[in-house]
């Protein structure tokens, strides 16, 4: 059952590794991808994000572990493995002083695919027109597209992106995110990293997150979220409201004149007439939702976000 | 791998260093013909028989007046028996003529200059990609690593060939025009070999200039791959192309002088620059330390050029790449 997930997962990430020196940069870090879905990496600078990605592709050896990429190990059948995938890793990092069409050409020759192909990527992303200007005159968002179209030459069928809108304006933001929804709808995979939280909550289907070089959660954005629930009572009295609810064994979190309480929304009617019927009014009480950002902060013990 | 090595000729191409190559070529040959030119001029009525005499009666008056060193002395002695040659079968030497100003810059710039130029052209070819961040993308593409440093040399070694291919063809261009153009089947001497015991003329041989001028072009061809081969592995070395090309001309300029100021010390003989002009060795002028046959210069070069290219593949295809 195991061996059969492998085999139609995109990408297997298992106990991978990276001690350098005395310090262990990521440890033990393992996940899967699906075909078709958007995941998220997510963390703080230094969490082992990048060490994480460069070890996907092969940039660096793991001490331990092992990544397969369409059923291919990263090590063994480098050839087979990188045939699979398009990525970016950190900067969209392309030959400043050639053209976009020169770039594109530069890395088909290394994929064996034609001008067509060259065509198609470029206008997946939008820069058809601008194809014949120097790189070095590209803005970074042009650079960014420039680097999906470089991506999506070999017909991946995985994208590894790391922080693919970074520079990008909201509009270029969004044109990234529609595209990489679009794309994934096609049944590709996309290995998303970023910082922008708002942003992996929109484009991501699953998210893991790591924090000091440890995988801290992994799930579907929607079941993060809602493990995170929460009841919010906003009372006159506190003190007695707390005192009522310690008499009838039900957890609470008091915070200035408001309790927390994680429950759902369809519990909370009996709460609130106790607290009426015993002379505690109450003002609201309304579920609160708690943002990936929040949770993000939670667990990774409120550290700012890269 | 053809599409491998044409991704890095446009790569090497476009970074304009070949341009940059040629174009200083061209400015020194442009001085040096012009000069060559002067230098015919002034000797159009000149008795060059006198002339040598004069110069090979100074050099015994030195060796007579004693007090020199041994070194110095066999070199005086080799550079009279050498002359004398000339005098005895009526040959006039140092006549410039554009085949010989081809046949001479083998010599000149084979010691120092072309090194230099190969330098310039090879010592960032891998250290600009990190410098760049492009290798990022280059090793990530399903091509092993070894093959994109092969790609690489080979490459390196067809610019080195390049390179010493437009150096004889400009030499001849440039000087044609303002040098005697003819003179490819001139005899040319070479094989004067100096030992302790002192000038040897049996090993001379006596070849037309055309076939003189492509052993020197061969023996210096050679010693053009071993200086690519020798900037690849700094390439790979150094992440940055400021630190990889400095460091390949400064081992080319301190080696240099470290052969010529301080010829006692004698280990130097296994750095690679004192091996590397192998053309001035061919035509006889004499190595910086005892022991350097010319077999020993092309094993030298050989090792060398081995040895950096497997610490070269060894470091690329093993390590990490860090951003």
């Amino acid at each position: 059952m195991k061996a059969q997930a492998s085999e139609t997962s995109a990408l297997v990430a298992s106990n991978l590794t990276k001690v350098i020196g005395k310090r262990t940069i990521v440890d033990s870090v393992s996940f899967q991808l699906r075909a078709g879905e958007v995941f998220g990496f997510l963390g703080p600078n230094g969490a082992g994000k990048t060490t994480t990605i460069r070890m996907l592709v092969g940039l660096i050896r793991p001490t331990a572990g092992s990544v397969k990429i369409c059923g291919y190990d990263v090590r063994h059948q480098f050839e087979d493995a990188m045939r699979c995938i398009g990525c970016i890793v950190e900067t969209p990092d392309l030959y400043r002083f050639m053209t976009g069409r020169e770039n594109l050409e530069h890395f088909a020759r290394m994929l064996h695919v034609g001008d067509s192909d060259i065509e198609r990527v470029a206008r997946i992303v939008g820069l058809s027109h601008r194809l014949d200007q120097r790189v070095r005159e590209y803005s970074l968002g042009m650079r960014q597209r420039l680097g999906i179209a470089q991506a999506l030459l070999g017909h991946p069928r995985l994208l590894i992106l790391d922080e693919p809108a970074n520079g990008l304006d909201p509009a270029g933001i969004r044109e990234i995110r529609e595209l990489l929804r679009g794309l994934a709808a096609t049944g590709l995979s996309v290995f998303v990293s970023s910082h922008l939280l708002a942003e992996i909550e929109l484009m991501c289907d699953r998210v893991a997150i790591i924090h000091k070089g440890k995988i801290l959660r992994d799930g579907t954005v929607r079941d993060l979220i809602s493990s995170q629930r929460a009841m919010e009572f906003h009372v006159t009295d506190v003190a007695r409201a707390s005192a009522l609810l310690q008499e009838r064994n039900v957890p609470f979190t008091p915070n200035h004149d408001r309790l927390f309480l994680p429950i759902e929304e369809r519990d909370a009617a009996p709460i609130i007439r106790t607290l009426i019927d015993n002379g505690v009014d109450v003002f609201s009480a309304r579920p609160r939702v708690q943002t990936l950002e929040e949770m993000f902060i939670d667990v990774t013990g409120g550290e700012s976000v890269d | 791998m053809i599409n491998l090595i044409q991704n890095e000729t446009i790569k090497l191409l476009r970074r304009r260093r070949f341009a940059i190559v040629i174009g200083i070529l061209v400015a020194i040959l442009a001085i040096v013909s012009y000069s060559q030119y002067r230098q015919l001029r002034e000797q159009r009525n000149r008795n060059w028989r006198a002339e040598i005499q004069q110069r090979v009666a100074n050099y015994q008056n030195t060796l007579r007046r004693g007090r020199i060193n041994p070194s110095w002395q066999r070199s005086l002695r080799a550079e009279i028996n050498r002359l004398q040659f000339y005098l005895d079968h009526d040959i006039e030497p140092d006549k410039p003529t554009a085949p010989i100003f081809v046949r001479t810059f083998a010599n000149v710039a084979g010691f120092l200059l072309l090194p230099l130029l190969v330098g310039v052209l090879g010592s960032d070819i891998v250290s600009a990609e990190n410098a760049e961040g492009t290798d990022k993308l280059l090793l990530t593409r399903p091509v092993r690593r070894w093959k994109i440093l092969t790609s690489k040399l080979i490459t390196l070694w067809m610019f080195a060939t390049l390179t010493l291919f437009c150096g004889a063809v400009l030499s001849y261009l440039i000087s044609a025009p303002v040098l005697p153009r003819g003179g490819w089947n001139a005899p040319m001497f070479t094989g004067f070999t100096i030992t302790r015991a002192g000038f040897k003329a049996d090993t001379i041989r006596q070849l037309p200039l055309w076939n003189d001028t492509l052993i020197a072009y061969g023996l210096e061809w050679y010693a053009l791959l071993t200086v690519a081969s020798i900037a690849l592995m700094l390439s790979v070395i150094f992440r940055s192309s400021a630190a990889s090309i400095g460091t390949m001309l400064a081992s080319l300029i301190g080696g240099t002088i470290i052969t010529r100021i301080s010829p006692d010390w004698t280990a130097g003989k296994y750095l690679f620059v004192s091996a590397l002009p192998l053309a001035d060795y061919y035509t006889g002028e004499p190595p910086p330390y005892d022991g350097m046959t010319m077999t020993f210069c092309i094993g030298l070069l050989g090792v060398w050029a081995i040895a950096t290219t497997i610490v070269a593949y060894v470091l690329f295809t093993r390590r990490d790449v860090f951003g």
